[in-house]
């Protein structure tokens, strides 16, 4: 294909590409290594509120920015290096809390706690997506054919919901007087506040996280179930091969670029995990790395973003994803030289 | 319909209806209101949409969005719905415009108490006043002989009593969500404790007894509610007190109404409120003064301005606030106080009184050092004085990015 | 298809998957099923620690809204035929009412009517045939499960809704469409190119699919709202403000969609024989001919699979949308969000669920129609790269 046919061909997706992902990020980078703050003055001001009949009046002195003669805020912008970075990360705080022996300490910092989270998540959540995807599809796969359509319609249901309800859907169950956390006070007899254990919530988000996506590995192995190779499983048959050894040798390597391709899909999304913590509310006790940002970005009451810190969070987040997907990124790039 | 429903309606669309008499002059001019989206900002809202051409963006997410839209050119909103708290950025970066001549054109109904001055220039007009204050179970109380509490010691006392007597689940609530909420209780506390949240030199002195103070008190509280309160946000409390989970609580006042929801509440008529309770001796209530009002917006043309202010003032006249007495605690005149309306009064009034929210960007960042740093206190995961450390340090990160400290 | 003796399996086998199966299904369905039961309760009964007393709903039936167990029996007679006519007779009517070109617009048609008739049937003309019904069978009639609508009438009629779910069509149609148009292209030119330049962009567009889309979001946020300055020089007078605009957000989402629809597209495309569109080549053909006349007609098993992903991803984001646009154009989940967000009363949550609801039924319709396409496409090969 001619250069000038390809670029017809990609030109839009890859225009679409720079300017809404690219050039943001490129900017989010330099932004990194940036502080754009406005240049203030402390000025005196006298503020009257009202109380219930009358007016209280105070004086204080507090900071200000300075406006220009447009009246816009005069800001300037310097570049601080690693700062921010250094902001984020607290490496201060983490070699005390290594010094003085209590490594648990290290899971206050927000950055480190979000990113145990994270990786925990992620890591926990894989296998479970995959081998319950797989489950699911064989089992499928083996009901009568009558059935089918309705199996595979239901099981659908929690991946095409949307996220932030289905989460609250989970939520509604075990939270406060939840149905299931009553049903479980009632076998147990005690009490039970699942959202006051930080474990039971952590449980909780990864439950949720396998429920959503367990179905989208199912009807993509499913897909990959309707085209195994009749005769290599006929003739497995005949050298006697054991329904276990069929799954092993003959199902699963067929699957395996699936596999593949879902666990990279859930490495990717898992690690960006943002839903769970608002669907939970389970910013006290578990947060990631992307819900991290998030609040860096969020203006406080006086209406600061912390622009520099969540570009930095950002940043490393990528690095975190990157390193994540290097394994298969060599492979790809392997089968591409091979190809070629 | 009942007027829940209809104060509902409104969210989005103008709608007429025959409970209010319609409004007073016909807007020709297109007026766009954000705000916050509690039952009186939906009442305000919809009285402005009987002038026409209003819309009312009501959005609890409001304080992400309206710096940055009242900065655009033209301003994305005429009309800002604001507190103490969420006009700083406003106000910092001159989005909002002098109201005076526009009071004088057209304010002659609003009582001098309403005008929100900095300067001496008009820079908000007020609606409401709203505060945190002690809501208890009457029924309870009187059953168990109990005295309504004044301090916080009381407060723990009463409390083991109710424990004792096995009345409700939890005897306290309290609004100690992770984030805003929890930080709001502790500015609550600390200054109940009379602590000062700044030096002369800028830097935080969190870390001092009143500090370690207003952990244990918080932390004592927390002995007595709902292991849950690190998601329980003011809607969460009302709730538990509509559902009879538990028997007291220090919370706002806005939501008074709905303890006497018959749709909602299983407590009809016995939830009553008194002033906030004292966290020392001779102090002033521990709580924080709030007003909830509106601005207009700089960005616009005067024609604008001229006709957003005057339906404005259509929307917070005497005949809105007697259609909704309930709902707030109205600076509007012809607001006739209800029962649950005496304990933010008697709090507003005491002496010495509690103080207002400080409108300042200093306050704004340490509101969310204090949201993001206490939680890990209280489900016992670091101790008092690092907990109040860390406060400090994450203070001073963000105040040198902001650009505060050097 | 007669199953050889080998391949047959033990009961103890069969039993074990029928009933993993079944928990599945349970899992699967349950946490939704109770939202659906909350949403017709009032608002004491839904948030009830007694199951029991979400499902009967005592205080919704004394408030005078319940169904007898006439309603309850002709009503789930009416929704199993229904769901079975969707299954059987609705796909064999569209083929045979619509010509194999026109495939998709007739699945959407039967899907719209559908939906119309059993809405008319189901809200309109049941109720007032089971009222005469009641009447006429005494205590049978008598209500016995609590279940109001109040909140549907006041999400939709008084809340207007409608307006957000025209706007979340309105996106999610604009996504669907753009995406596949930009993204059918560049799957099929990357598919066909083996160069350098196309194994990067294939790499980039990975690593884009990584983004956390915060990052993003916040960056589009103050030249959004300010774009009618910035492009001023650019565009005079008629720079328009993007803040609140539907298509800004549409190129958004487009934007965001690309990596994962294109790598799909890829795949999908090279699975299908190069030989096809070299012989068009042979013949004659530019590439572009070649792709329109010769892979056009065999592409939509997995333009369509990969459409109903953009579908998905334009119906139910919640980031963009509810940064991007205000509330004359906001699309259902940042609506829905918003009643949980604001400070709320115990019937703004029945609401919201209820509201919650609403945006699960086109998606369900969705499921439904698109069942089969979605596995066949998958099937076709959009999942074996």
């Amino acid at each position: 294909m001619k250069f000038r046919t390809f670029a017809a061909f990609v030109g839009p997706s890859v225009f679409m590409m720079i300017v809404f992902i690219a050039l943001p990020l490129i900017f989010v980078f330099l932004q990194s290594f940036q502080v754009t703050q406005p240049i203030r003055e402390m000025v005196e001001v006298e503020t009257c509120t009202p109380g219930f009949l009358t007016q209280t009046c105070t004086v204080e002195v507090k900071s200000q920015p300075v406006l220009d003669e447009n009246g816009n805020v005069q800001t300037e912008t310097r570049w601080v290096g690693f700062e921010s970075y250094a902001n984020v990360l607290q490496m201060g705080r983490v070699w005390d809390a290594i010094s003085s022996g209590a490594i648990a300490q290290i899971g206050n910092i927000d950055f480190w706690k979000a990113l145990r989270f994270t990786l925990t998540f992620t890591l926990l959540t894989l296998p479970l997506v995959i081998g319950l995807g797989l489950a699911i599809a064989l089992a499928v796969n083996n009901a009568a054919r009558s059935i089918r359509g309705q199996v595979i319609f239901i099981s659908l249901l929690p991946f095409i919901i949307t996220p932030v309800i289905g989460a609250l859907s989970i939520r509604w169950l075990f939270y406060g007087d939840g149905i299931v956390t009553a049903w479980l006070e009632m076998l147990f007899n005690t009490d039970i506040s699942v959202a006051a254990n930080g474990w039971a919530v952590e449980f909780l988000m990864m439950f949720y996280r396998v429920w959503h996506v367990a179905p989208f590995a199912f009807v993509i192995f499913y897909a990959g179930l309707q085209t195994v190779n009749q005769d290599t499983l006929e003739s497995a048959i005949i050298d006697g091969a054991s329904r276990w050894e069929r799954l092993r040798y003959v199902i699963i390597p067929h699957l395996m670029p699936l596999i593949v391709f879902i666990a990279l899909i859930h490495l990717m999304d898992a690690y960006r995990a943002f839903e769970e913590v608002v669907g939970f509310s389970s910013q006290a006790q578990r947060i990631t790395l992307q819900w991290l940002t998030y609040d860096f970005l969020q203006p406080d009451d006086a209406g600061n973003r912390s622009i520099s810190r969540a570009s930095a969070s950002a940043m490393l987040t990528m690095i975190g994803i990157v390193v994540i997907l290097m394994p298969l990124l060599r492979k790809t790039w392997r089968d591409h030289r091979g190809g070629h | 319909m009942t007027m829940r429903t209809l104060a509902l309606a409104g969210t989005m669309a103008l709608m007429g209806s025959a409970s209010y008499a319609a409004c007073a002059f016909e807007n020709e001019t297109e007026v766009k209101m954000l705000s916050a989206g509690f039952e009186a900002w939906k009442s305000v809202a919809d009285a402005m949409s009987e002038c026409g051409n209003v819309q009312a963006e009501l959005d609890q997410e409001f304080r992400t969005k309206q710096p940055s839209a009242f900065a655009a050119n033209p301003s994305l909103y005429h009309v800002g719905g604001v507190s103490n708290g969420t006009i700083t950025p406003l106000l910092n970066d001159g989005t909002i415009r002098p109201l005076d001549d526009l009071v004088e054109k057209y304010g002659q109904n609003l009582a001098p108490n309403q005008l929100i001055r900095m300067n001496g220039q008009v820079m908000a007009i007020a609606m409401m006043v709203n505060t945190q204050h002690l809501m208890y179970r009457s029924d309870i109380f009187e059953e168990l002989g109990l005295e309504v509490p004044t301090s916080y010691d009381e407060m723990l006392e009463t409390a083991a009593k109710i424990r004792e007597a096995g009345a409700v689940d939890y005897p306290i609530g309290a609004t100690m969500m992770s984030g805003w909420n929890v930080a709001q209780e502790f500015v609550n506390m600390f200054q109940g404790h009379g602590g000062q949240f700044l030096g002369d030199d800028g830097m935080p002195t969190i870390n001092t007894d009143a500090g370690v103070q207003a952990l244990e008190t918080m932390q004592a509280l927390t002995e007595y509610m709902d292991p849950e309160f690190t998601i329980s946000d003011s809607t969460y409390v009302q709730q538990q007190f509509q559902q009879g989970k538990i028997a007291m609580a220090n919370l706002w006042a806005s939501r008074g109404g709905a303890m006497d929801n018959e749709e909602e509440s299983q407590v009809v008529g016995l939830v009553d409120a008194a002033a906030a309770p004292r966290a020392m001796e001779g102090g002033s209530p521990a709580t924080t003064l709030w007003w909830d009002g509106i601005v207009i917006a700089q960005n616009i043309t005067d024609e604008e301005a001229d006709a957003a202010f005057r339906v404005v003032m259509e929307g917070m006249d005497t005949e809105m606030v007697q259609a909704n007495n309930d709902d707030a605690i109205w600076l509007i005149a012809g607001y006739e106080p209800n029962r649950l309306a005496m304990g933010a009064i008697a709090t507003a009034t005491a002496s010495p009184p509690p103080p207002s929210y400080p409108s300042t960007s200093e306050m704004g960042l340490l509101h969310t050092a204090f949201g993001n740093e206490i939680p890990a206190f209280l489900t016992g995961d670091r101790g008092a004085e690092e907990t109040l450390t860390a406060i400090e340090e994450a203070y001073v990160t963000s105040a040198k990015e902001a650009g505060i400290l050097d | 298809m007669a199953t050889p003796k080998a391949l047959r399996q033990s009961v103890a086998l069969r039993a074990g998957s029928a009933a993993f199966l079944t928990f599945w299904c349970l899992l699967a369905a349950f946490p939704l099923f109770w939202v659906l039961v909350m949403s017709f309760k009032s608002p004491v009964d839904a948030f009830d620690a007694n199951p029991l007393a979400v499902i009967f709903g005592p205080r919704t039936l004394s408030d005078g809204n319940g169904l007898s167990i006439v309603d309850i029996v002709v009503g789930l007679a009416v929704l199993i035929y229904a769901v079975r006519f969707a299954f059987t007779g609705l796909p064999r009517m569209v083929r045979a009412f619509t010509s194999p070109g026109y495939i998709v617009a007739g699945w959407a048609i039967g899907a719209v009517g559908f939906a119309v008739v059993f809405v008319l049937l189901f809200f309109g003309l049941l109720p007032i045939l089971l009222n005469v019904l009641n009447a006429l069978v005494g205590p049978l009639g008598e209500p016995v499960l609590g279940l109001t609508t109040e909140h549907y009438k006041a999400v939709w009629v008084e809340n207007e809704f409608y307006r957000n779910f025209l706007n979340s069509m309105l996106v999610t149609g604009g996504v669907v469409t753009v995406s596949l148009t930009v993204g059918t292209l560049a799957g099929y030119g990357l598919a066909r190119s083996g160069s350098n330049l196309a194994f990067w962009i294939l790499i980039a567009a990975l690593v884009f699919r990584a983004l956390p889309h915060s990052v993003l979001v916040a960056g589009y946020l103050p030249v959004f709202i300010n774009s009618a300055e910035i492009l001023s020089p650019i565009l005079g007078e008629n720079a328009p403000t993007l803040y609140g605009q539907p298509l800004a957000v549409i190129a958004v989402l487009v934007a965001i969609n690309q990596p994962f629809t294109i790598w799909m597209l890829r795949s999908f495309f090279q699975s299908i024989p190069v030989e096809l569109d070299e012989a068009a080549r042979v013949d004659g053909c530019t590439h572009l001919q070649a792709f329109r006349l010769v892979i056009m007609p065999v592409m939509w098993p997995g333009v369509i699979t990969t459409g109903l992903f953009s579908f998905l991803l334009g119906y139910n984001d919640f980031l963009v949308t509810s940064l991007l646009l205000d509330a004359q154009n906001q699309t259902m989940v940042p609506a829905i969000a918003g009643y949980f967000n604001r400070e709320t009363t115990t019937t703004d949550q029945v609401e919201a669920i209820a509201a919650a609801v609403s945006i699960t039924a086109p998606l369900f319709l969705l499921v439904m129609v698109f069942q089969r396409q979605i596995v066949s496409g998958l099937t076709a090969g959009a999942v074996k790269g």
